[in-house]
C-alpha cells in the first residue's frame, strides 16, 4: 500500500517486531555477527602475520643474495679439506664487472669486542662496510648520518653505532659527534642506526654493531684485503640464482677451490626466500578466504534458514496482517526490512567486535593486525547484500501466505 | 450492502467438494445477521467469501457496490482494510504486540502515523472498556478481553461491515453474552452491518435475522 523501505513507520514496526522477539532476533543476529567477526578477524590476522613476517626483511633489497667463504670440503692444490680461505677485495671488484649484477656490498667483521666512551662501555660487533652497502640493505638512521663515499676514500675514523650501543654508551642521548674507543683507537660517531629486519650481518643486527668504513676496518685490524660477508643485488630482469654460476666462476678463478666443492662458497639467495614468503602468503590468504567464505556461506545459510523458520512460525501472524489489510508487497517489505536491519546491526557489531579483538591481539603480540576501514565496509556490504539475498526466498514464501490459511490454522 | 447471486464454490481435490450451491443472499446496511449451520455446512466458506479472504467459482458478489471478482491481492487487501472488520473465534491477535498496538495495526497498513494510530486505538479500547488494559499483551488478557481487543481492531478503520467467525466459540456463556451484547450495541448505536457465523443457537437468537445453511444451501432465511 503505502509502506516502503524508506518509511519511518515501517522501521518503527520492524524495530518493535525485532525487539519483542528477542530470542529469535538474537539467534538470527548471532549468525551474521559471527560471520562478519570471523571474516574480519581472519583477514586482519592474515594481513598482520604477513606484515610481521615481511618486516623480517625490511630494508633488504629483495632481489639479492648473500655469500661468504666456508671451509673447503675437498682437498685441492695442496689445500687440505677443512682449510680456510677468504674472499678479497679483488673478488668484489671482479664481481662488479658481471653483467646483471647491480651492486656488490662487501662487509667484514672484526668480531665482538668492548667499546667504550668515557666511563661507559659495552660489547659490540665491529664491522666494516663499503660503498654498495646501502644498495643491499637500508638501515633506519635514528640520528646523524650513515657512512658516505668520502669516509671510505679517506679511510676516515668514523663510525655509525647501533641503537643499543648508543643507549649503553650515551644514556643521555648525545652520541653523534662524540668519540668512542674501539680496540684502543678513537672513532668519531657520525650516526645511530637500527633495523626492523631480523636478518643479521656479520652475526649481529646493526642495532648491536659498530659500523665503520671497510678500508678503515682493514687498516685498524690489519686485515689486508680480506672480505667477510658479501651482499649482491641483481639488476632488474635477473635473479641472483641465475647469476650464481657466473659469480662462482669469477671467484674460483681467484682462489684454489676444487671444481666440485659446492660448500666452499656459501650462497644464499634472498629472493628465493621472498618467493617462498610470497607463496606462503598466497597460501595463508587463500586459506583465510576459504575459511572466511565458508563462514560467510554458513552465516548466510543460517540467516536464510532462520528467516525461513520464522516465516513458517509467523504464518498466523502474517495471515492476520493480510486479513486486516496488508498487501503481499507490505509483507515482503516487512520480512526483507527485518533481514536488512538485522544484517546491518549484527554485521556492524561483528566488525566492531573483530576490531576490538584485533586491537587486543595487537597489544599482546606487537603486530599490526588491524583491518582497513575499506575492508571492514567491504565485508559489511557483502553481508548486507547476501543477507538480503538470503531473505528473499523466505519473504517470497511469506508473500504467498493466504490470510485464510492462517486463520484456519487454529 | 452485501449481494450474493448464484454463488458456487467447489474445493478441488481427488473428490471435488461442492461446498456452496447457488447461494443467493442480500444483506442490507445496518442488519444484524447470523449465519448458522452445522460443522461442514459451508458457513465458514461463505464467510470467507464475504470477507474477500476466499474466492468463488461462479456467481456474483457485490460488497458496498464493489464487484468482488478476480481482484488483485493488493485490491483485495485494500478492500478488506477499508470495508471490513474481522473478528475470529481464536481472536487472532498478534501475541508480541500489546492491546493498543494490535488495535492500531490496520491503520499502519493505511499509512497512518504512529501517533495518530495510537490515539485512535486508545479511543476504540476506551469505548470497549479496555483503556486500563491497553499495554497488556494478549497472553495477559482473559478470553472476553481478547475478543474485545479484536473487536476494537475490527472497528478502528470504521468499516461498514463486521464479519465475525464464531466470535463466542472460545468463550464461556457469561462472556459470550457480554460480547454479543457489544455486537448488538454496535449495530444499534453505530449502525454497523454485522454478520456472525455461529453454530450456537443462543447467539443466533440474539440477532435480528438467521440464515441457516445446510449442505451448502440456504435452507431457511
Amino acid at each position: 500500500m503505502k509502506i516502503t523501505l524508506f518509511d519511518i513507520e515501517n522501521w518503527r514496526e520492524i524495530g518493535t517486531t525485532l525487539a519483542r522477539n528477542k530470542t529469535r532476533t538474537f539467534l538470527t543476529a548471532f549468525g551474521i555477527f559471527w560471520g562478519t567477526a570471523m571474516l574480519a578477524m581472519l583477514l586482519g590476522g592474515a594481513d598482520g602475520l604477513e606484515r610481521k613476517l615481511r618486516s623480517n626483511f625490511d630494508g633488504f633489497a629483495s632481489n639479492s643474495a648473500v655469500l661468504f667463504a666456508n671451509r673447503r670440503t675437498i682437498s685441492y692444490q695442496g689445500f687440505n679439506k677443512g682449510s680456510l680461505w677468504t674472499l678479497t677485495t679483488t673478488d668484489i671488484e671482479n664481481m662488479r664487472l658481471i653483467p646483471g649484477i647491480d651492486a656488490v656490498a662487501a662487509t667484514n667483521g672484526a668480531g665482538t669486542m668492548v667499546v667504550s666512551s668515557g666511563r661507559n662501555s659495552t660489547t659490540a660487533s665491529v664491522q666494516g662496510v663499503d660503498k654498495d652497502f646501502l644498495k643491499a640493505f637500508l638501515p633506519t638512521i635514528n640520528a646523524g648520518r650513515f657512512l658516505n663515499e668520502s669516509d671510505l676514500q679517506q679511510k676516515a675514523k668514523v663510525v655509525v653505532i647501533g641503537r643499543n650501543v648508543a643507549n649503553s654508551l650515551y644514556p643521555a642521548g648525545n652520541a653523534v659527534g662524540q668519540f668512542i674507543n674501539v680496540g684502543g683507537i678513537y672513532y668519531k660517531v657520525v650516526g645511530i642506526a637500527s633495523q626492523q629486519a631480523e636478518i643479521q650481518i656479520n652475526g649481529e643486527k646493526i642495532d648491536n654493531a659498530v659500523t665503520m668504513p671497510l678500508p678503515t676496518l682493514a687498516r685498524a685490524f690489519n686485515q689486508g684485503d680480506a672480505v667477510g660477508g658479501v651482499m649482491i643485488t641483481a639488476r632488474e630482469g635477473y635473479t641472483p640464482s641465475e647469476l650464481k654460476p657466473r659469480i662462482i666462476r669469477t671467484i674460483r678463478a681467484n682462489h684454489p677451490i676444487h671444481p666440485d666443492d659446492q660448500q666452499a662458497l656459501f650462497f644464499f639467495d634472498v629472493s628465493e626466500q621472498f618467493e617462498m614468503l610470497d607463496n606462503l602468503f598466497m597460501g595463508i590468504t587463500l586459506l583465510a578466504m576459504f575459511v572466511g567464505i565458508g563462514t560467510l556461506v554458513a552465516g548466510i545459510i543460517g540467516v536464510g534458514n532462520i528467516m525461513w523458520v520464522i516465516v513458517k512460525e509467523r504464518t498466523t501472524e502474517i495471515g492476520i496482517r493480510r486479513a486486516i489489510g496488508a498487501t503481499p508487497a507490505d509483507i515482503v517489505t516487512q520480512i526483507l526490512s527485518e533481514g536488512i536491519a538485522l544484517t546491518i546491526v549484527a554485521g556492524t557489531a561483528g566488525i566492531v567486535f573483530a576490531v576490538g579483538v584485533l586491537a587486543l591481539a595487537q597489544q599482546l603480540f606487537d603486530i599490526k593486525f588491524q583491518i582497513e576501514f575499506t575492508t571492514a565496509m567491504g565485508i559489511l556490504a557483502i553481508f548486507v547484500v547476501l543477507g538480503i539475498a538470503a531473505s528473499i526466498i523466505p519473504s517470497l514464501k511469506a508473500m504467498k501466505i493466504k490470510p485464510i490459511e492462517a486463520i484456519n490454522d487454529k | 450492502m452485501i449481494t450474493l447471486k448464484d454463488i458456487n464454490k467447489t474445493y478441488a481435490g481427488a473428490v471435488p467438494l461442492h461446498v456452496l450451491h447457488d447461494i443467493n443472499l442480500h444483506i442490507d446496511r445496518g442488519e444484524l445477521v447470523s449465519i448458522m449451520g452445522a460443522s461442514g455446512s459451508g458457513k465458514s466458506t461463505l464467510l470467507n467469501i464475504l470477507g474477500i479472504l476466499d474466492t468463488y467459482d461462479t456467481g456474483e458478489y457485490r460488497l458496498d457496490g464493489h464487484l468482488i471478482r478476480n481482484l488483485s491481492e493488493n485490491r483485495a487487501a485494500e478492500l478488506r482494510n477499508r470495508l471490513i472488520g474481522f473478528v475470529f473465534q481464536s481472536f487472532n491477535l498478534i501475541s508480541y504486540k500489546d492491546a493498543v498496538e494490535n488495535v492500531a495495526l490496520p491503520l499502519f497498513y493505511q499509512g497512518v502515523s504512529r501517533r495518530k494510530r495510537r490515539i485512535l486505538a486508545m479511543e476504540q479500547l476506551d469505548r470497549l472498556g479496555l483503556a486500563d488494559r491497553a499495554h497488556h499483551l494478549p497472553g495477559e488478557l482473559s478470553g472476553g478481553q481478547k475478543q474485545r481487543v479484536a473487536l476494537a481492531r475490527a472497528l478502528i478503520t470504521n468499516p461498514g461491515i463486521i464479519l465475525a467467525d464464531e466470535p463466542t466459540g472460545a468463550l464461556d456463556s457469561k462472556t459470550s453474552k457480554e460480547v454479543i451484547q457489544i455486537f448488538r450495541d454496535l449495530n444499534a448505536d453505530l449502525g454497523k452491518t454485522i454478520v456472525i457465523v455461529t453454530h450456537d443457537a443462543g447467539v443466533g437468537r440474539q440477532t435480528n435475522r438467521i440464515i441457516r445453511i445446510v449442505d451448502g444451501r440456504i435452507s431457511n432465511d
